[in-house]
């Protein structure tokens, strides 16, 4: 099953409320999504997506971990995880903005496939991850890489900033997606196909990564592992629409604004 | 492991902004893996589930199921937002405060800063964070108060917030220009250098005199 939460915007009573909705397969041809309170079916048109995890727990990210981005990037396959963390003010949702800071030269989209952690747990060996991991949804890791400084590399300047983890549409169960290892890894940007991987190339893969961490601290649900991104990077600019997609997952789309234009008069 | 009622979204922790560290560093900074010295705050996460409470115990960290040699710890005033906090300016920072109190960042040994310390500044229970806040309408300037830890009863850190590289309002401002801080957001805006090593078993208390304590023993393996 798919699970989403949206805003809202529609009129009547519901206005402004959060929902929790499922998407089903009729959502492709209807454009309508069902909620869960009382299988009242909503118009795609009448919301706002939301990021579908909704408590989120510490965010994971991994650097360097397809074998085709190391070698793009010219570093050597690291022998261990580079993990980093990202804060819950980088997350919206689907078919919302993110934006590119003023005055920069590079900025670019990751495409990752994110697995949620769905149980608690410590100390879990790789043979058992597979149970506290609850299901998957599709970021959009986007970078700075003007702003990398070799301390903490990468750094939250680069990697932990307001709009810039677009995730979603969906989280979508475990069971319905099967097997990970072998999925297709795409990003169109203004509808060019500029990213083409396959999670074939993820060094360190889910199991592994559940075990790894859950050796240093406790998992928790709502907790997310972004898996990292295959080569194929680009240059984004305001106006740009962006499209991460992975296969039997689903695809999520982003459109690149400006500082200005994101914050509006906080700006 | 304990949760704590203040810090509600995120706790951003500030390294390597004491000024004496920072300067005794700078031959280092200019060496591989760093090249040159930080022209922006270090910044790091204490991820939810190291969050804990006054008055807790430590848990000891292990690695590969075995008791880690040596962990450390170091104190640091703690600013705790009242409102949103976005894109504001130095002079205008301090009026997001809602109030402030102190945070023990538990860890393995800092050995190198080039790379996100998940292994040893994620450990379960590792920040607990004071069960006050004072109102920041009584803390007329954070920069003259000084945080002071004892481990077991012996005096090993005393710092003055005026010995760090950047200042509360300088580092609100930075900060608020990277994302957007919600109230219950906490920064923790620097800590000593050299960071104290504890032992199992060991008393750690700090405090900002006649304000606000902390206090915290080290578990056993």
């Amino acid at each position: 099953m798919k699970h989403a939460r949206v805003l809202f915007t529609g009129s009547g009573q519901l206005n402004g409320a959060e929902l929790d909705v499922t998407v089903e397969d009729s959502f492709a041809t209807t454009g309508q999504l069902k909620s869960k309170t009382d299988g009242q079916l909503i118009n795609e048109s009448d919301v706002t997506w939301l990021s579908p995890i909704k408590e989120p727990g510490t965010i994971f990210a991994l650097g360097l971990n397809y074998a085709d981005h190391a070698r793009e990037l010219a570093f050597e396959p690291p022998k261990e995880p580079l993990v980093f963390l990202k804060g819950a003010n980088t997350l919206t949702g689907h078919k919302q903005n993110a934006y590119r800071p003023d005055n920069i030269d590079f900025q670019h989209y990751e495409c990752e496939l994110v697995a949620v952690i769905g149980k608690e747990g410590k100390n879990i060996s790789r043979e058992d991850a597979m149970d506290y991991v609850a299901g998957y949804t599709v970021c959009n890791d986007f970078a700075i890489r003007d702003y990398l400084e070799n301390y903490y590399r990468p750094n939250l300047r680069v990697k932990s900033r307001d709009s810039l983890l677009p995730i979603g549409p969906w989280l979508i169960d475990k069971e319905d997606v099967g097997d990970i290892t072998n999925l297709r890894v795409t990003t169109h940007v203004n509808g060019e196909l500029t990213q083409d991987g396959s999670t074939a190339d993820i060094i360190f893969d889910v199991p592994f990564l559940v075990e790894y961490l859950s050796k240093i601290m406790t998992l928790k649900p709502g907790d997310m592992i972004a898996t990292g991104t295959p080569e194929g990077l680009k240059d984004m600019q305001p106006g740009d629409k962006v499209v991460c997609e992975i296969e039997k997952i689903g695809a999520l789309e982003t459109y690149i604004v400006s500082e200005q234009e994101f914050y509006g008069d906080k700006y | 492991m304990t949760n704590n009622p203040i810090v509600k979204g995120k706790l951003v922790c500030v390294a390597l902004n004491d000024a004496n560290q920072f300067e005794a560093m700078q031959a280092e900074f200019n060496e591989a893996p760093y090249k040159s010295a930080p022209t922006q705050p270090v910044l790091y996460f204490k991820t939810h589930n190291t969050w804990s409470t006054d008055g807790a115990s430590v848990e000891w960290a292990t690695n590969e199921g075995q008791a880690v040699d040596s962990m450390v710890v170091g104190a640091s005033l703690a600013v705790v937002f009242g409102e949103e906090c976005c894109r504001v300016s130095q002079d205008e920072a301090l009026k997001y405060v809602g109030g402030y109190t102190l945070v023990h960042d538990f860890s393995l040994p800092e050995l190198t800063y080039y790379r996100p310390d998940i292994k040893g500044k994620c450990l379960d229970g590792s920040a607990p964070i004071g069960s006050v806040v004072i109102p920041a309408s009584d803390i007329s300037d954070p920069q003259a108060l000084t945080v002071t830890t004892q481990v077991n009863g012996e005096t090993v850190h005393e710092m003055p917030v005026s010995q760090m590289v950047r200042s509360v309002a300088e580092l609100i401002s930075t900060i608020s220009y990277i994302m957007t801080l919600q109230p219950g957001d906490v920064i923790a805006i620097g800590f000593p250098g050299q960071r104290a090593p504890v032992k199992q078993g060991d008393k750690v208390s700090s405090a900002i005199a006649g304000v606000i304590e902390l206090n915290n023993v080290v578990g056993r393996a």
